[in-house]
Protein backbone atom coordinates (compact mmCIF):
# COMPACT_ATOMS: atom_id res chain seq x y z
CA UNK A 1 0.00 0.00 0.00
CA UNK A 2 3.02 2.26 0.05
CA UNK A 3 2.63 3.46 -3.51
CA UNK A 4 -0.98 4.43 -2.86
CA UNK A 5 -0.17 6.68 0.08
CA UNK A 6 2.61 8.33 -1.85
CA UNK A 7 0.20 8.97 -4.74
CA UNK A 8 -2.20 10.84 -2.48
CA UNK A 9 0.65 12.60 -0.75
CA UNK A 10 1.99 13.80 -4.08
CA UNK A 11 -1.47 14.79 -5.22
CA UNK A 12 -2.28 16.81 -2.13
CA UNK A 13 1.19 18.37 -2.24
CA UNK A 14 0.55 19.64 -5.77
CA UNK A 15 -2.89 20.96 -4.82
CA UNK A 16 -1.59 22.66 -1.68
CA UNK A 17 1.34 24.18 -3.48
CA UNK A 18 -1.01 25.81 -5.99
CA UNK A 19 -3.55 26.98 -3.44
CA UNK A 20 -0.97 28.40 -1.03
CA UNK A 21 0.93 30.16 -3.83
CA UNK A 22 -2.34 31.63 -5.05
CA UNK A 23 -3.41 32.74 -1.56
CA UNK A 24 -0.12 34.54 -1.18
CA UNK A 25 -0.21 36.33 -4.53
CA UNK A 26 -3.90 36.25 -5.49
CA UNK A 27 -2.81 37.20 -9.01
CA UNK A 28 -4.80 34.60 -10.84
CA UNK A 29 -8.00 34.70 -8.82
CA UNK A 30 -8.20 38.47 -8.88
CA UNK A 31 -7.61 38.48 -12.64
CA UNK A 32 -10.28 35.82 -13.18
CA UNK A 33 -12.70 37.71 -10.96
CA UNK A 34 -12.22 41.13 -12.53
CA UNK A 35 -12.39 39.56 -15.96
CA UNK A 36 -15.64 37.77 -15.11
CA UNK A 37 -17.20 41.00 -13.84
CA UNK A 38 -16.15 42.84 -16.98
CA UNK A 39 -17.69 40.16 -19.17
CA UNK A 40 -21.01 40.52 -17.33
CA UNK A 41 -20.92 44.29 -17.78
CA UNK A 42 -20.13 43.97 -21.45
CA UNK A 43 -22.99 41.51 -21.85
CA UNK A 44 -25.31 43.90 -20.06
CA UNK A 45 -24.77 46.64 -22.59
CA UNK A 46 -24.20 44.47 -25.63
CA UNK A 47 -27.43 42.54 -25.15
CA UNK A 48 -29.50 45.18 -23.32
CA UNK A 49 -30.46 42.80 -20.58
CA UNK A 50 -33.94 43.90 -19.64
CA UNK A 51 -35.74 41.47 -17.31
CA UNK A 52 -37.61 39.66 -20.08
CA UNK A 53 -34.69 38.70 -22.30
CA UNK A 54 -32.41 38.22 -19.31
CA UNK A 55 -34.17 35.17 -17.92
CA UNK A 56 -33.61 33.28 -21.15
CA UNK A 57 -30.00 34.34 -21.41
CA UNK A 58 -28.73 34.01 -17.84
CA UNK A 59 -27.57 30.41 -18.20
CA UNK A 60 -25.62 31.22 -21.33
CA UNK A 61 -24.04 34.32 -19.81
CA UNK A 62 -22.93 32.45 -16.71
CA UNK A 63 -21.24 29.72 -18.74
CA UNK A 64 -19.63 32.02 -21.27
CA UNK A 65 -18.21 34.07 -18.40
CA UNK A 66 -16.94 30.98 -16.60
CA UNK A 67 -15.47 29.54 -19.78
CA UNK A 68 -13.55 32.68 -20.67
CA UNK A 69 -12.26 33.41 -17.19
CA UNK A 70 -11.45 29.69 -16.94
CA UNK A 71 -9.04 29.87 -19.88
CA UNK A 72 -7.39 32.83 -18.20
CA UNK A 73 -6.84 30.74 -15.08
CA UNK A 74 -5.70 27.62 -16.93
CA UNK A 75 -3.18 29.56 -18.98
CA UNK A 76 -1.86 31.31 -15.92
CA UNK A 77 -1.57 28.24 -13.73
CA UNK A 78 0.48 26.38 -16.33
CA UNK A 79 2.52 29.40 -17.41
CA UNK A 80 3.65 29.90 -13.82
CA UNK A 81 4.88 26.32 -13.63
CA UNK A 82 6.66 26.60 -16.94
CA UNK A 83 8.29 29.99 -16.41
CA UNK A 84 9.61 29.30 -12.95
CA UNK A 85 10.84 25.91 -14.05
CA UNK A 86 8.51 24.26 -11.54
CA UNK A 87 7.14 21.89 -14.12
CA UNK A 88 10.56 20.36 -14.73
CA UNK A 89 11.08 20.11 -10.99
CA UNK A 90 7.74 18.40 -10.57
CA UNK A 91 8.47 15.99 -13.38
CA UNK A 92 11.88 15.14 -11.98
CA UNK A 93 10.34 14.34 -8.62
CA UNK A 94 9.88 10.61 -8.16
CA UNK A 95 6.09 10.73 -8.11
CA UNK A 96 3.39 9.33 -10.31
CA UNK A 97 2.78 11.68 -13.25
CA UNK A 98 -0.95 11.22 -12.91
CA UNK A 99 -0.72 12.62 -9.39
CA UNK A 100 0.57 15.81 -10.98
CA UNK A 101 -2.29 15.80 -13.47
CA UNK A 102 -4.95 15.31 -10.83
CA UNK A 103 -3.26 17.80 -8.51
CA UNK A 104 -3.25 20.52 -11.15
CA UNK A 105 -6.81 19.67 -12.20
CA UNK A 106 -8.13 19.87 -8.67
CA UNK A 107 -6.37 23.18 -8.07
CA UNK A 108 -7.79 24.58 -11.32
CA UNK A 109 -11.20 23.23 -10.38
CA UNK A 110 -11.06 24.98 -7.01
CA UNK A 111 -10.14 28.27 -8.69
CA UNK A 112 -13.04 27.95 -11.09
CA UNK A 113 -15.44 27.14 -8.29
CA UNK A 114 -14.23 30.14 -6.28
CA UNK A 115 -14.82 32.34 -9.32
CA UNK A 116 -18.31 30.89 -9.71
CA UNK A 117 -19.02 31.26 -6.00
CA UNK A 118 -18.34 34.99 -6.25
CA UNK A 119 -19.76 35.51 -9.73
CA UNK A 120 -23.20 34.08 -9.00
CA UNK A 121 -24.02 36.18 -5.90
CA UNK A 122 -22.73 39.29 -7.68
CA UNK A 123 -24.95 38.49 -10.64
CA UNK A 124 -27.88 38.01 -8.27
CA UNK A 125 -27.25 41.39 -6.67
CA UNK A 126 -26.76 43.21 -9.96
CA UNK A 127 -30.02 41.93 -11.38
CA UNK A 128 -31.91 41.56 -8.14
CA UNK A 129 -32.76 37.90 -8.62
CA UNK A 130 -31.99 34.82 -6.61
CA UNK A 131 -30.00 32.33 -8.64
CA UNK A 132 -29.19 29.94 -5.85
CA UNK A 133 -30.45 26.38 -5.97
CA UNK A 134 -28.78 23.11 -5.10
CA UNK A 135 -29.36 21.91 -8.62
CA UNK A 136 -27.36 24.83 -9.96
CA UNK A 137 -24.54 24.09 -7.55
CA UNK A 138 -24.44 20.52 -8.81
CA UNK A 139 -24.39 21.63 -12.45
CA UNK A 140 -21.56 24.05 -11.81
CA UNK A 141 -19.57 21.37 -9.97
CA UNK A 142 -20.03 18.90 -12.80
CA UNK A 143 -19.64 21.34 -15.68
CA UNK A 144 -16.47 22.92 -14.39
CA UNK A 145 -15.02 19.48 -13.61
CA UNK A 146 -15.35 18.45 -17.24
CA UNK A 147 -13.95 21.80 -18.28
CA UNK A 148 -10.80 21.60 -16.16
CA UNK A 149 -10.29 17.89 -16.94
CA UNK A 150 -9.75 18.72 -20.61
CA UNK A 151 -8.42 22.21 -19.92
CA UNK A 152 -5.59 21.04 -17.70
CA UNK A 153 -4.45 18.51 -20.28
CA UNK A 154 -4.63 20.92 -23.20
CA UNK A 155 -3.07 23.84 -21.33
CA UNK A 156 -0.07 21.69 -20.45
CA UNK A 157 0.35 21.17 -24.21
CA UNK A 158 -0.41 24.70 -25.38
CA UNK A 159 2.02 26.17 -22.87
CA UNK A 160 4.88 24.35 -24.56
CA UNK A 161 4.03 25.79 -27.98
CA UNK A 162 5.30 29.04 -29.47
CA UNK A 163 1.84 30.57 -29.72
CA UNK A 164 0.92 29.55 -26.22
CA UNK A 165 -1.51 32.20 -25.00
CA UNK A 166 -3.73 32.26 -28.05
CA UNK A 167 -3.59 28.51 -28.58
CA UNK A 168 -5.45 27.30 -25.50
CA UNK A 169 -8.96 28.62 -26.33
CA UNK A 170 -8.59 27.40 -29.93
CA UNK A 171 -7.69 23.91 -28.74
CA UNK A 172 -10.10 23.80 -25.84
CA UNK A 173 -13.37 25.35 -27.05
CA UNK A 174 -14.26 22.99 -29.91
CA UNK A 175 -13.52 19.97 -27.74
CA UNK A 176 -15.44 21.19 -24.72
CA UNK A 177 -18.65 22.12 -26.58
CA UNK A 178 -20.60 18.99 -25.51
CA UNK A 179 -19.97 19.78 -21.84
CA UNK A 180 -20.98 23.39 -22.32
CA UNK A 181 -24.21 22.48 -24.11
CA UNK A 182 -25.25 20.12 -21.35
CA UNK A 183 -24.23 22.59 -18.64
CA UNK A 184 -26.10 25.52 -20.22
CA UNK A 185 -29.21 23.41 -20.75
CA UNK A 186 -29.21 22.10 -17.18
CA UNK A 187 -28.48 25.55 -15.74
CA UNK A 188 -31.28 27.08 -17.80
CA UNK A 189 -33.65 24.39 -16.58
CA UNK A 190 -32.85 24.93 -12.91
CA UNK A 191 -33.10 28.72 -13.28
CA UNK A 192 -36.50 28.32 -14.88
CA UNK A 193 -37.57 26.39 -11.79
CA UNK A 194 -37.83 22.98 -13.43
CA UNK A 195 -37.65 19.96 -11.18
CA UNK A 196 -34.58 17.83 -10.82
CA UNK A 197 -36.27 14.81 -12.36
CA UNK A 198 -37.05 16.66 -15.59
CA UNK A 199 -33.40 17.57 -16.02
CA UNK A 200 -31.83 14.21 -15.29
CA UNK A 201 -30.97 13.68 -18.97
CA UNK A 202 -28.61 16.64 -18.95
CA UNK A 203 -27.20 15.78 -15.53
CA UNK A 204 -26.45 12.23 -16.63
CA UNK A 205 -24.90 13.52 -19.82
CA UNK A 206 -22.68 15.85 -17.78
CA UNK A 207 -21.62 13.01 -15.51
CA UNK A 208 -20.92 10.82 -18.54
CA UNK A 209 -18.83 13.51 -20.24
CA UNK A 210 -16.92 14.15 -17.02
CA UNK A 211 -16.08 10.48 -16.65
CA UNK A 212 -15.04 10.12 -20.30
CA UNK A 213 -12.96 13.28 -20.48
CA UNK A 214 -11.30 12.79 -17.10
CA UNK A 215 -10.31 9.21 -17.80
CA UNK A 216 -8.98 9.92 -21.28
CA UNK A 217 -7.07 13.01 -20.16
CA UNK A 218 -5.58 11.02 -17.32
CA UNK A 219 -4.54 8.21 -19.66
CA UNK A 220 -2.78 10.46 -22.18
CA UNK A 221 -1.27 12.99 -19.74
CA UNK A 222 1.87 10.90 -19.41
CA UNK A 223 2.54 11.42 -23.10
CA UNK A 224 2.25 15.19 -22.75
CA UNK A 225 4.78 15.66 -19.99
CA UNK A 226 7.38 13.02 -20.76
CA UNK A 227 10.74 14.33 -21.92
CA UNK B 1 14.33 10.35 -52.45
CA UNK B 2 13.41 6.87 -53.49
CA UNK B 3 11.52 6.43 -56.71
CA UNK B 4 7.78 6.24 -56.80
CA UNK B 5 6.66 2.68 -56.08
CA UNK B 6 5.00 0.93 -59.00
CA UNK B 7 1.96 0.04 -56.96
CA UNK B 8 1.36 3.72 -56.25
CA UNK B 9 1.43 4.53 -59.97
CA UNK B 10 -1.09 1.77 -60.55
CA UNK B 11 -3.22 3.13 -57.73
CA UNK B 12 -3.07 6.61 -59.25
CA UNK B 13 -4.39 5.20 -62.51
CA UNK B 14 -7.14 3.20 -60.82
CA UNK B 15 -8.16 6.27 -58.82
CA UNK B 16 -8.36 8.47 -61.89
CA UNK B 17 -10.34 5.95 -63.96
CA UNK B 18 -12.80 5.06 -61.22
CA UNK B 19 -13.24 8.70 -60.30
CA UNK B 20 -14.14 9.57 -63.88
CA UNK B 21 -16.47 6.57 -63.95
CA UNK B 22 -18.18 7.74 -60.77
CA UNK B 23 -18.59 11.23 -62.19
CA UNK B 24 -20.10 9.79 -65.34
CA UNK B 25 -22.43 7.64 -63.25
CA UNK B 26 -23.58 10.65 -61.27
CA UNK B 27 -24.38 12.62 -64.39
CA UNK B 28 -25.63 10.00 -66.82
CA UNK B 29 -26.58 6.82 -64.93
CA UNK B 30 -28.39 8.13 -61.87
CA UNK B 31 -31.79 9.62 -62.72
CA UNK B 32 -32.45 13.27 -61.96
CA UNK B 33 -34.55 13.58 -58.85
CA UNK B 34 -38.06 14.80 -59.62
CA UNK B 35 -38.48 17.58 -57.08
CA UNK B 36 -35.00 18.90 -56.39
CA UNK B 37 -33.61 18.69 -59.89
CA UNK B 38 -29.94 18.90 -60.76
CA UNK B 39 -28.64 19.97 -57.36
CA UNK B 40 -29.51 16.55 -55.96
CA UNK B 41 -26.59 15.14 -57.98
CA UNK B 42 -24.24 16.84 -55.55
CA UNK B 43 -25.59 14.46 -52.92
CA UNK B 44 -23.49 11.45 -54.03
CA UNK B 45 -20.13 13.14 -53.60
CA UNK B 46 -21.44 15.07 -50.59
CA UNK B 47 -22.04 11.83 -48.71
CA UNK B 48 -18.83 10.24 -50.03
CA UNK B 49 -16.76 13.25 -48.93
CA UNK B 50 -18.39 13.18 -45.49
CA UNK B 51 -17.54 9.49 -45.23
CA UNK B 52 -13.90 10.08 -46.15
CA UNK B 53 -13.73 12.95 -43.64
CA UNK B 54 -14.96 10.74 -40.80
CA UNK B 55 -12.67 7.86 -41.81
CA UNK B 56 -9.66 10.19 -41.96
CA UNK B 57 -10.20 11.52 -38.48
CA UNK B 58 -10.82 8.03 -37.18
CA UNK B 59 -7.55 6.89 -38.77
CA UNK B 60 -5.77 9.89 -37.21
CA UNK B 61 -7.07 8.94 -33.76
CA UNK B 62 -6.13 5.26 -34.19
CA UNK B 63 -2.60 5.98 -35.37
CA UNK B 64 -2.41 8.51 -32.52
CA UNK B 65 -2.98 5.70 -30.05
CA UNK B 66 -0.46 3.48 -31.83
CA UNK B 67 2.06 6.32 -31.87
CA UNK B 68 1.76 6.87 -28.13
CA UNK B 69 2.40 3.17 -27.52
CA UNK B 70 5.10 2.45 -30.09
CA UNK B 71 6.57 5.90 -30.79
CA UNK B 72 7.14 5.06 -34.44
CA UNK B 73 7.56 8.20 -36.61
CA UNK B 74 5.65 6.59 -39.47
CA UNK B 75 2.47 6.65 -37.42
CA UNK B 76 2.84 10.38 -37.01
CA UNK B 77 3.21 10.81 -40.77
CA UNK B 78 -0.01 8.88 -41.33
CA UNK B 79 -1.68 10.96 -38.63
CA UNK B 80 -0.89 14.35 -40.14
CA UNK B 81 -1.70 13.04 -43.62
CA UNK B 82 -5.09 11.78 -42.49
CA UNK B 83 -5.95 15.02 -40.73
CA UNK B 84 -5.03 17.16 -43.73
CA UNK B 85 -7.11 15.04 -46.08
CA UNK B 86 -9.94 14.88 -43.56
CA UNK B 87 -10.05 18.68 -43.39
CA UNK B 88 -10.27 18.96 -47.18
CA UNK B 89 -13.06 16.40 -47.49
CA UNK B 90 -15.03 17.68 -44.52
CA UNK B 91 -14.84 21.11 -46.10
CA UNK B 92 -16.22 19.68 -49.34
CA UNK B 93 -18.94 18.00 -47.32
CA UNK B 94 -19.95 21.19 -45.50
CA UNK B 95 -19.81 23.51 -48.51
CA UNK B 96 -21.71 21.18 -50.85
CA UNK B 97 -24.25 20.69 -48.06
CA UNK B 98 -24.73 24.45 -47.86
CA UNK B 99 -25.07 24.71 -51.63
CA UNK B 100 -27.68 21.98 -51.60
CA UNK B 101 -29.51 23.54 -48.65
CA UNK B 102 -29.88 26.97 -50.25
CA UNK B 103 -32.52 25.96 -52.82
CA UNK B 104 -34.04 23.12 -50.77
CA UNK B 105 -34.17 24.52 -47.22
CA UNK B 106 -34.08 28.10 -48.42
CA UNK B 107 -31.04 28.88 -46.28
CA UNK B 108 -27.32 28.32 -46.65
CA UNK B 109 -27.01 27.34 -43.07
CA UNK B 110 -29.22 25.76 -40.43
CA UNK B 111 -28.27 24.77 -36.90
CA UNK B 112 -28.87 21.16 -37.71
CA UNK B 113 -26.95 18.63 -35.55
CA UNK B 114 -24.99 17.00 -38.36
CA UNK B 115 -24.09 20.25 -40.03
CA UNK B 116 -23.06 21.83 -36.74
CA UNK B 117 -21.11 18.78 -35.61
CA UNK B 118 -19.28 18.55 -38.94
CA UNK B 119 -18.26 22.18 -38.65
CA UNK B 120 -17.11 21.86 -35.05
CA UNK B 121 -15.16 18.78 -36.11
CA UNK B 122 -13.51 20.85 -38.84
CA UNK B 123 -12.55 23.44 -36.23
CA UNK B 124 -11.06 20.75 -33.98
CA UNK B 125 -8.71 19.63 -36.73
CA UNK B 126 -7.80 23.15 -37.80
CA UNK B 127 -6.80 23.62 -34.14
CA UNK B 128 -4.76 20.41 -34.52
CA UNK B 129 -2.79 21.96 -37.38
CA UNK B 130 -2.25 25.16 -35.38
CA UNK B 131 -0.99 23.15 -32.41
CA UNK B 132 1.53 21.36 -34.59
CA UNK B 133 2.64 24.58 -36.21
CA UNK B 134 3.50 26.05 -32.82
CA UNK B 135 5.90 23.28 -31.82
CA UNK B 136 9.38 22.99 -33.28
CA UNK B 137 10.67 19.76 -31.77
CA UNK B 138 9.42 17.01 -34.13
CA UNK B 139 9.16 14.35 -31.46
CA UNK B 140 7.09 16.56 -29.18
CA UNK B 141 5.00 17.74 -32.12
CA UNK B 142 4.14 14.14 -32.94
CA UNK B 143 3.26 13.35 -29.33
CA UNK B 144 1.02 16.37 -28.88
CA UNK B 145 -0.58 15.78 -32.25
CA UNK B 146 -1.42 12.21 -31.25
CA UNK B 147 -2.91 13.34 -27.93
CA UNK B 148 -5.04 16.02 -29.54
CA UNK B 149 -6.19 13.72 -32.34
CA UNK B 150 -7.45 11.27 -29.71
CA UNK B 151 -9.17 13.85 -27.50
CA UNK B 152 -10.63 15.66 -30.51
CA UNK B 153 -12.03 12.55 -32.13
CA UNK B 154 -13.58 11.53 -28.83
CA UNK B 155 -15.42 14.79 -28.46
CA UNK B 156 -17.04 14.60 -31.91
CA UNK B 157 -19.71 11.99 -31.08
CA UNK B 158 -20.34 13.69 -27.73
CA UNK B 159 -20.97 16.97 -29.52
CA UNK B 160 -23.31 15.18 -31.85
CA UNK B 161 -25.31 13.61 -29.00
CA UNK B 162 -25.57 16.93 -27.21
CA UNK B 163 -26.88 18.75 -30.24
CA UNK B 164 -28.99 15.81 -31.38
CA UNK B 165 -31.30 16.23 -28.44
CA UNK B 166 -32.65 19.25 -30.26
CA UNK B 167 -34.82 18.33 -33.20
CA UNK B 168 -33.09 17.60 -36.46
CA UNK B 169 -34.27 18.59 -39.91
CA UNK B 170 -31.49 16.82 -41.77
CA UNK B 171 -32.96 14.29 -44.20
CA UNK B 172 -31.93 10.79 -43.18
CA UNK B 173 -31.66 9.12 -46.56
CA UNK B 174 -30.09 5.85 -45.50
CA UNK B 175 -32.17 3.93 -42.98
CA UNK B 176 -34.64 6.81 -43.11
CA UNK B 177 -36.54 7.60 -39.94
CA UNK B 178 -38.47 10.79 -40.54
CA UNK B 179 -40.17 11.03 -43.95
CA UNK B 180 -41.42 14.53 -43.20
CA UNK B 181 -37.93 16.05 -43.24
CA UNK B 182 -37.67 18.56 -46.07
CA UNK B 183 -35.43 17.30 -48.83
CA UNK B 184 -35.86 13.62 -48.06
CA UNK B 185 -36.33 11.43 -51.09
CA UNK B 186 -36.65 7.78 -51.99
CA UNK B 187 -33.56 6.43 -53.63
CA UNK B 188 -34.11 4.40 -56.75
CA UNK B 189 -31.81 1.39 -57.20
CA UNK B 190 -29.74 3.35 -59.72
CA UNK B 191 -29.28 6.17 -57.25
CA UNK B 192 -28.28 3.73 -54.56
CA UNK B 193 -25.73 2.04 -56.82
CA UNK B 194 -24.28 5.41 -57.76
CA UNK B 195 -24.00 6.40 -54.10
CA UNK B 196 -22.27 3.16 -53.12
CA UNK B 197 -19.88 3.40 -56.04
CA UNK B 198 -19.06 7.01 -55.16
CA UNK B 199 -18.24 6.00 -51.59
CA UNK B 200 -15.96 3.21 -52.81
CA UNK B 201 -14.24 5.57 -55.27
CA UNK B 202 -13.71 8.25 -52.63
CA UNK B 203 -12.24 5.61 -50.34
CA UNK B 204 -9.76 4.66 -53.06
CA UNK B 205 -8.98 8.34 -53.57
CA UNK B 206 -8.41 8.63 -49.83
CA UNK B 207 -5.88 5.79 -49.80
CA UNK B 208 -4.12 7.24 -52.83
CA UNK B 209 -3.90 10.74 -51.33
CA UNK B 210 -2.75 9.50 -47.94
CA UNK B 211 -0.01 7.47 -49.57
CA UNK B 212 1.24 10.51 -51.46
CA UNK B 213 1.08 12.68 -48.35
CA UNK B 214 3.00 10.12 -46.30
CA UNK B 215 5.71 10.02 -48.95
CA UNK B 216 5.88 13.81 -48.83
CA UNK B 217 6.23 13.64 -45.05
CA UNK B 218 9.03 11.08 -45.30
CA UNK B 219 10.82 13.29 -47.80
CA UNK B 220 10.45 16.23 -45.42
CA UNK B 221 11.88 14.28 -42.50
CA UNK B 222 14.74 13.02 -44.61
CA UNK B 223 15.67 16.57 -45.60
CA UNK B 224 15.42 17.75 -41.99
CA UNK B 225 17.92 15.08 -40.98
CA UNK B 226 20.15 15.99 -43.89
CA UNK B 227 20.12 19.64 -42.81
CA UNK B 228 21.08 18.73 -39.25
CA UNK B 229 23.89 16.51 -40.53
CA UNK B 230 25.25 19.32 -42.70
CA UNK B 231 25.18 21.81 -39.87
CA UNK B 232 27.20 19.58 -37.56
CA UNK C 1 -47.20 17.03 -58.11
CA UNK C 2 -44.47 19.53 -57.35
CA UNK C 3 -42.53 20.96 -60.24
CA UNK C 4 -38.88 20.13 -60.62
CA UNK C 5 -36.80 23.01 -59.33
CA UNK C 6 -34.27 24.54 -61.68
CA UNK C 7 -31.13 24.08 -59.64
CA UNK C 8 -28.51 23.77 -62.37
CA UNK C 9 -26.50 26.71 -61.05
CA UNK C 10 -26.34 25.26 -57.57
CA UNK C 11 -25.32 21.87 -58.95
CA UNK C 12 -22.61 23.55 -60.98
CA UNK C 13 -21.31 25.43 -57.94
CA UNK C 14 -21.31 22.20 -55.97
CA UNK C 15 -19.20 20.33 -58.47
CA UNK C 16 -16.82 23.25 -58.84
CA UNK C 17 -16.26 23.06 -55.08
CA UNK C 18 -15.76 19.28 -55.14
CA UNK C 19 -13.35 19.13 -58.07
CA UNK C 20 -11.69 22.41 -57.15
CA UNK C 21 -10.89 21.30 -53.60
CA UNK C 22 -9.56 17.89 -54.61
CA UNK C 23 -7.46 19.28 -57.46
CA UNK C 24 -6.29 22.11 -55.21
CA UNK C 25 -5.07 19.62 -52.63
CA UNK C 26 -3.30 17.54 -55.26
CA UNK C 27 -1.67 20.72 -56.56
CA UNK C 28 -0.52 21.61 -53.05
CA UNK C 29 1.06 18.17 -52.72
CA UNK C 30 2.83 18.72 -56.03
CA UNK C 31 4.12 22.16 -55.09
CA UNK C 32 5.36 21.00 -51.71
CA UNK C 33 7.10 18.04 -53.30
CA UNK C 34 8.84 20.22 -55.87
CA UNK C 35 9.95 22.69 -53.20
CA UNK C 36 11.46 19.83 -51.25
CA UNK C 37 13.26 18.63 -54.37
CA UNK C 38 14.77 22.08 -54.82
CA UNK C 39 15.85 22.06 -51.18
CA UNK C 40 17.42 18.68 -51.71
CA UNK C 41 19.45 19.97 -54.65
CA UNK C 42 20.69 22.94 -52.65
CA UNK C 43 21.62 20.68 -49.77
CA UNK C 44 23.46 18.21 -51.98
CA UNK C 45 25.39 21.09 -53.55
CA UNK C 46 26.64 22.08 -50.12
CA UNK C 47 28.12 18.69 -49.56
Amino acid sequence: MKSKTSFFKALSAVVWKDLVAELRGKEMLSAMMVFALLVIFIFNFALELDPKTRNALTAGIIWVTLTFSGTLGLNRSMAVEKDRGCLDGLLLAPVDRTAIYFGKSIANWVFMLITAAILLPVYSILYNTNLFSWGLVLVILLGSEGYVAVGTLLSSMSIQARTRDILLPILLFPVIIPVLIAAVKATGGFLAGETFSSLTTWIYLLIGYDVIFTSVAFMVFDAVVEE
Amino acid sequence: MKDKPKLLTVLDGVTLVTFLAATAMVFFYAPTERVMGAVQKVFYFHVAAGWVGMVSFFVAAVVGVIYLIKKSPNMDLIGIAAVEIGIIFTLINIVTGAIWARPIWNAWWTWDPRLTTATIMELVYIAYLMLRQGIDDPERRARFGAVYAIVGFLSVPLTFFSIRIFRTIHPVVIGGSDPSAVGAFDMTPKMFQTLMFSIVVFSILFIDLIWHRVRLGKFQNYLEELKIKLQV
Amino acid sequence: MEETLNTINYALAGFVVIFGSILGYIASLFIRFNNLKKDEEILSDQD
